[in-house]
């Protein structure tokens, strides 16, 4: 079996009007196995900023844990929050140094720019190729239901709760079409002044 | 749990373009939650409803439950292809002979006749069927044929990748002599368990009980199965 479908995973991330959404699954699995049901695989690096990570268990929880550390540094030295843009680039240069013996991981970046509120989501490979788009990004092992389901839901411009919405369904009905994926998720609205998180109720097979 | 044909074909699978995702060319595998239990006067049968092709969830409102006879039935688990045409040849023969012997056949010749079939073919086969119905001579049987052909009469019995995840359950809840609501409860339960637990079963529970007056289906969607959480 493939090393980045051995724990399995959901993760999307959408743009709306001043807002964005990013959501996950919460299983966590050996192979075919159920172990949990309520593994956090999206973590928060600023107040308007969150990072969600697909791929091999072990490595999402390192690779939050280094990342963290990065960040933190970048702070301290800065003054300021990391903006979006240079979270993504840092994430590479973490990804690339590890070329010949990857994590294998794959993360989503969803958040709003700290002075400008502007909304940003994007999305990396195993080794650290950014990519940014102006309407969705996916990542997992069921990344195909969930382009399928984000091509049909999506549309721009999207208010808080219409984007909710949207990438709940999205999220649900492509994790229903994979055997390692669900068993809940958990979808984060990031807006100007709050960000309100939600547990979505999801079958659990 | 592979074979050695489900071996020789997955190398077969390697000669695929690197591009093409897993589901375009794996098999199309009942990965699985198949359970039988014999009561007085019937059996009872359940199974899940997915269908996975690699990862990929290909159907999930999947029919396990399948007719050989109108009291006799079969619960599929392993290659969704063998185990389709295993079923068709059987259930073909058993109505030759039925006509034949002019009354029901026994759930014992249907048994007889998977296990000649699974046996004879084990080499290339990936089939693991229970064989479960009511006859006049000896009223509700269950009867297992995994993975080698072997071929063995049991009170209860289950089957597929979930089942590993309810042997225990089985075991501690199962007494004989059960009535037949009972044996549905107890059926519904250890499918529910399996599901929780394991990727390739989910869906609906298919549930089914057959006695002297033929077969009763249920389906119990997702929503209304009990809940057992401790994950």
């Amino acid at each position: 079996m493939s090393i980045m479908a051995y724990n399995g995973a959901a993760i999307m991330a959408m743009k709306g009007k001043n807002c964005v959404a990013i959501a996950a699954d919460t299983r966590f699995g050996i192979q075919a196995q159920t172990v949990s049901t309520k593994f956090q695989k999206i973590f928060e690096l600023g107040p308007r900023l969150y990072i969600g990570l697909a791929g091999l268990a072990t490595d999402v929880q390192t690779v939050s844990e280094r990342l963290k550390f990065r960040v933190n540094l970048y702070e301290l030295r800065e003054n300021r929050r990391v903006k979006p843009k240079t979270l993504l680039s840092v994430v590479s240069n973490l990804l690339y140094e590890r070329r010949f013996g990857p994590y294998f991981v794959e993360p989503v970046i969803a958040g709003l720019d700290d002075v400008t509120s502007e909304p940003f989501v994007a999305s990396l490979d195993l080794i650290g190729c950014p990519m940014v788009t102006e309407d969705f990004v996916v990542s997992g092992t069921c990344s195909e239901q969930m382009y399928g389901m984000c091509e049909s839901v999506w549309s721009p411009d999207l208010d808080p709760d219409q984007l909710f919405e949207a990438i709940s369904q999205a999220l649900l009905n492509a994790a229903d079409r994979d055997a390692v994926s669900g068993w809940g998720a958990v979808v984060h609205i990031i807006e100007k002044d709050k960000v309100t998180t939600r547990t979505l109720k999801a079958r659990m097979d | 749990m592979a074979t050695k044909a489900f071996a020789m074909s997955q190398k077969f699978c390697d000669l695929q373009s690197p591009m093409e995702p897993d589901f375009v060319s794996a098999q199309h595998l009942t990965g699985t939650t198949v359970m039988a239990v014999q009561f007085d006067g019937g059996v009872v049968i359940g199974a899940d409803s997915r269908t996975t092709s690699g990862a990929y969830v290909a159907n999930r409102v999947t029919d396990k439950l399948t007719r050989i006879t109108d009291k006799i039935y079969c619960c599929r688990s392993g290659s969704a292809a063998d185990t389709q045409a295993i079923a068709d040849i059987v259930a073909y023969h058993l109505s030759v002979h039925q006509l034949e012997i002019g009354e029901e056949p026994l759930v014992k010749t249907a048994a007889k006749i998977f296990q000649d079939l699974c046996y004879t073919n084990r080499d290339q086969m990936s089939a693991g069927i229970i064989c479960a119905g009511w006859d006049r001579k000896e009223g509700g049987q269950v009867y297992c044929i995994p993975l080698g052909g072997m071929c063995l009469r049991q009170p209860v019995t289950i089957g597929g990748s979930g089942s590993t995840y309810i042997y225990g359950y089985v075991d501690a809840i199962y007494k004989p002599n059960m009535a037949q609501n009972a044996c549905l409860e107890f059926t519904k339960n250890a499918i529910s368990l399996a599901i929780q637990r394991d990727g390739s079963s989910g869906g609906v529970v298919r549930l089914a009980s057959i006695t002297e007056a033929g077969i009763e289906r249920q389906t119990i969607l997702h929503n209304d199965l009990p809940k057992f959480s401790v994950i």
